[in-house]
């Protein structure tokens, strides 16, 4: 049989036997894909977890609808833009997470997660109910708070609603959850401060540090100007603009003694009280278009005049 | 030459469709090298995550076309007779060019967090990597596949007659389809979804665009250089064997970390450590069907970029694959930008410049232009080749440095501390992507106006000037080949050791990256060195040929008898 003029094959007995090989093969990976997915190994499954009233299986369809893969890893796979996301909340929290995911554009403070930690949910999941024990439990936010606390983020802001954020915080908690086989490999490098240093060097590490911890005194004397600090500590602005646009709650541009529509049908007027009780108990009046008990009640977080500096800010607030 | 057929001129369309896909898909490379220096560019009008959708996606498309473009070119040739329905083909080019713009509107919904879920499905984007195409595009990029199995498989003859290349090109189109089914199913466990996830991207890569390749290699050499259908139906059935039968099960390599069991780690190492072995041997190939005579090179371009496609399939795919493939060096690379530098050089590098080989092969014959003017397209390659190994270089070492900061050290705050140590490597990015992209200008504008612009004296002139035939420009032995061989595959194990030195308790404990980095600062640039120098050796010596003393017009035809 010739085979030079390529009109027909030569290679015919050696393609019997590689082909018989090639099935050999597929048996055996067919056979590790199998064992694989065995409920015997005790793998997480997203339908076995859960956040308060969130599920982690609805948190996927989250996590791939803003293709957040598209800047992050999972499991190592992705884009390298931005941090691995698999165990982002054993290492941070659902509260951290809580605080940040409304507003990415920033970093939380430790106000702003402590008010998270108001949320019965939070307390459900984390077992804590006061913000050291809860930094003592995850340390990633510890860290997370003391080094970039209310500094600015290099992501995008996302128009997540309420019940997405917690569906996602669900699915970080599976994907935490799961034997990913000791990847990402544990760190033995020592503690922060020594890491950093070999990161940066002695002297570039001063840059890189204090940052934060600066930002915070309070200015007495010119409430407006403290209020507007305020709002950022606590993290207020992750759910309010400061103009008229809706986030995850109404903006505050033009609300100072602007009619309210309340959800009962009833109308109210904006004045000192009524933002004053919207910021200590925001579930006695529930604005027309908002699903109650999203905003956390700030009655135990805030002193008076921090109140009151923060509705002083809220005056100088125009429509825009 | 002239076409033999006349639907071989439906390549046509598609090469140009893939050269404006290519310049589009850079020009979306260029937007994420500058977000990944400064990630507030253009955030909110497109962030980085659609950019990125874009670039993958429109990668895949270009490089699909191009294969489209070289079958629909080589299937008549193949069979022997004119495509069947043509028209099928017509349609194709149109759905291709609807589909990436319905694609690319639909990206923009990832901002809003938009999938169009319908039926338990995500019709309009689906945020996976290299999968972000909605359930919708999905199923028409299917039809497309089927369409092009069903013509070329129509148009061959019977099975009984096939040689290695029918064979090849034949379960090639077959198998993209099939493989692309796994891509069209919503899955809820993370784990299950990216072994599936692996099923599309491993098994196209590894497993059909390999056999694709190599027989559309093999085939192009019968072209060119009237090589042995023979010989090069041995390599093209060695090929196909040995990258099926090592990528199989080599898939492995994605399941280390995903949530599979640890067995995995054991056969992935194995056998994916074997995929290389199909690449040396297309790389000898190419080594030995060049040389079958000592005729001058017809059509330069073209084979500058078959040259280049071996050699970095060789090289991006084959050696920067095996570096990280073991578990225990994967461990380290994977989730890095180091897996970037492997994907460029090898999808690129390999299918990229396969599908532009082809266009510079079909385009004068189509054209009517046999003495074109190859200068644009050659400085076009040497543009877009050392625009690729610089990108690899930048992506490589940014991503051992990352590999120390991120994982040894454990540093995860981008903004703060990881993008600051690979600072220096995010600039060079850009720079080398300037490189490549001006070289993808040049082509698209050679190809778009070839036969169409006048040649000027000069250039035939300059390719009729003698080169002497000595020095570098030497023939090329089989021995000297083989130590160039050698020396990719050193640089090859001296990376591997970079990246395993990451487990030693000296780098890992006491946090000194010296050795990763020693080892990384020599193997790269080792490697892309001999890799360029290389090339250039092998391309000086077949130019050579030019100033050859003619040969008598019968030992010109002997060879070609074979
Ligand atoms: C021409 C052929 C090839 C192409 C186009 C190619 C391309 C790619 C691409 C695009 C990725 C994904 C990168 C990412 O998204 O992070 C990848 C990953 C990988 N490739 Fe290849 N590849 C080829 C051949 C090979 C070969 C022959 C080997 C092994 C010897 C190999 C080993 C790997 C490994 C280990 C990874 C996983 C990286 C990780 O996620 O940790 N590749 N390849
Ligand atoms: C001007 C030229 C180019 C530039 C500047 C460029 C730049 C980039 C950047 C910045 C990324 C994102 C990496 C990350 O997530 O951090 C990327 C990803 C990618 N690009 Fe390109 N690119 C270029 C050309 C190409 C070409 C020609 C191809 C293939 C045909 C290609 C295929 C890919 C692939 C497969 C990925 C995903 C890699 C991975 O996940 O590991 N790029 N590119
Ligand atoms: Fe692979």
């Amino acid at each position: 049989m010739s085979c030079g003029s390529g009109d027909s094959s030569c290679e015919k007995p050696r393609r019997r036997s590689a082909l018989l090989l090639l099935g050999v093969m597929a048996l055996i990976f067919i056979a590790l894909s199998v064992f694989s997915f065995l409920p015997s190994r005790g793998q997480a499954t997203p339908d076995a977890v859960s956040f308060g009233p969130y599920q982690a299986n609805d948190g996927k369809r989250v996590f791939q609808a803003y293709n957040c893969m598209g800047c992050h890893t999972m499991v190592g796979n992705g884009a390298y833009l931005g941090p691995d996301l698999t165990e982002v909340y054993r290492h941070a929290g659902p509260a951290w997470l809580a605080a940040f995911l409304p507003s990415a554009g920033g970093w939380p403070t430790e106000a702003a997660v402590r008010a998270q930690l108001l949320d019965p949910n939070q307390h459900a999941d984390t077992g804590t109910d006061t913000i050291d024990a809860y930094l003592q439990k995850y340390p990633g936010a510890a860290a997370r708070i003391q080094r970039r606390g209310g500094g600015t983020t290099l992501m995008p802001n996302l128009p997540l609603s309420k019940d997405e954020i917690g569906q996602l915080i669900a699915y970080l908690k599976y994907t935490s959850a799961m034997n990913t086989e000791g990847w990402p490999p544990k760190v033995e490098a020592g503690t922060l401060d020594r890491r950093l240093q070999l990161a940066h060097g002695p002297i570039a590490l001063a840059q890189v540090v204090p940052a934060a911890a600066a930002a915070t005194t309070p200015v007495a004397s010119d409430p407006a100007a403290w209020g507007a600090q305020l709002v950022k500590d606590y993290g207020c602005v992750a759910c309010h603009a400061s103009d008229d646009k809706k986030l995850v709650g109404p903006g505050w541009g033009g609300l100072y003694e602007s009619s309210v529509s309340l959800a009962d049908g009833g109308k109210v007027s904006a004045d000192d009280a009524y933002l004053a009780e919207s910021i200590r108990q925001p579930n006695a009046k529930i604005v027309a278009g908002y699903p109650p008990g999203v905003m956390p009640a700030y009655d135990t977080l805030l002193k008076n005049d921090e109140v009151d500096a923060i509705v002083a800010y809220l005056h100088t607030l125009e429509k825009q | 030459m002239q076409i033999q057929y006349q639907t071989q001129r439906l390549s046509l369309r598609f090469f140009m469709l893939m050269l404006v896909l290519f310049v589009v898909q850079v020009i979306y490379g260029m937007i994420l090298a500058a977000q990944q220096v400064d990630p507030t560019l253009l955030q909110g009008w497109l962030n980085f995550n659609v950019a990125r959708a874009e670039h993958l996606n429109l990668g895949i498309m270009w490089i699909v076309c191009g294969f489209i473009g070289a079958i629909v070119f080589v299937a008549p040739l193949l069979a022997k007779r004119e495509l069947v329905a043509p028209w099928l083909i017509k349609f194709l080019f149109y759905a291709v060019i609807g589909i990436v713009v319905w694609n690319f509107f639909t990206q923009f919904l990832a901002e809003r967090g938009i999938a169009g879920w319908w039926l338990g499905q995500p019709w309009l984007q689906q945020g996976l990597e290299y999968l972000e195409a909605g359930r919708i595009a999905g199923l028409l990029i299917l039809v497309g596949f089927l369409i092009l199995a069903f013509v070329v498989l129509r148009t061959f003859p019977r099975v009984r007659e096939w040689n290695e290349v029918h064979w090849g090109l034949g379960l090639g189109v077959g198998a993209l389809a099939v493989v692309w089914v796994f891509g069209l199913f919503y899955v809820a466990r993370l784990d299950l979804q990216e072994y599936f996830r692996w099923f599309v991207v491993h098994y196209w890569v590894e497993g059909v665009w390999e056999v694709i390749h190599i027989s559309l290699i093999g085939y192009f050499l019968v072209l060119m250089f009237k090589a042995d259908v023979k010989s090069v139906g041995f390599a093209v059935f060695w090929g196909i064997a040995l990258v099926w039968l090592s990528g199989l099960i080599g898939n492995a390599h994605h399941y280390f970390w995903i949530g599979t069991p640890e067995f995995w780690q054991f056969w992935g190492s194995l056998f994916s450590a074997l995929e290389p072995l199909p690449l040396v041997f297309c790389f000898w190939h190419i080594y030995l069907d060049a040389h079958t005579n000592k005729r001058p090179l017809e059509n330069a371009p073209a084979f500058y970029f078959l040259l280049g496609s071996t050699v970095l399939e060789l090289v991006g795919a084959g050696i920067l694959g095996f570096v990280m493939t073991f578990a225990l060096t994967n461990v380290w690379s994977h989730g890095t930008w180091v897996t970037a530098g492997h994907a460029h050089l090898a999808l690129f590098g390999t299918f990229g410049m396969l599908g532009i080989a082809a266009a510079y092969y079909a385009t004068p014959i189509l054209r009517k232009v046999p003495q074109f003017d190859p200068r644009l397209g050659k400085l076009g390659f040497w543009l877009v080749f050392i625009g690729v190994l610089g990108m690899a270089f930048a992506f490589a070492i940014g991503g051992t440095v990352q590999v120390y900061v991120y994982r040894i050290l454990g540093l995860d705050w981008f903004g703060g501390d990881v993008n600051r140590a690979m600072g220096t490597y995010k600039v060079m990015l850009p720079l080398f992507g300037l490189v490549l992209s001006t070289g993808a200008g040049v082509l698209a504008y050679d190809l778009f106006t070839l036969g169409r612009r006048m040649r000027p004296q000069a250039a035939v002139d300059a390719e009729t000037t003698p080169h002497p035939a000595t020095g570098w420009r030497r023939p090329l032995t089989g021995f000297e080949a083989g130590i160039w061989l050698l020396l990719m595959w050193l640089f090859g194990t001296i990376i591997t050791l970079g990246l395993l030195s990451f487990n030693l308790p000296h780098v890992r404990v006491a946090g000194d990256p010296t050795l990763p980095y020693v080892l990384a600062g020599v193997g790269y640039p080792g490697l892309l060195l001999v890799t360029l120098l290389f090339v250039w050796r092998f391309i000086a010596s077949l130019e050579a040929r030019a100033s050859a003393p003619a040969i008598s017009p019968l030992l010109r035809v002997l060879p070609a008898q074979g």
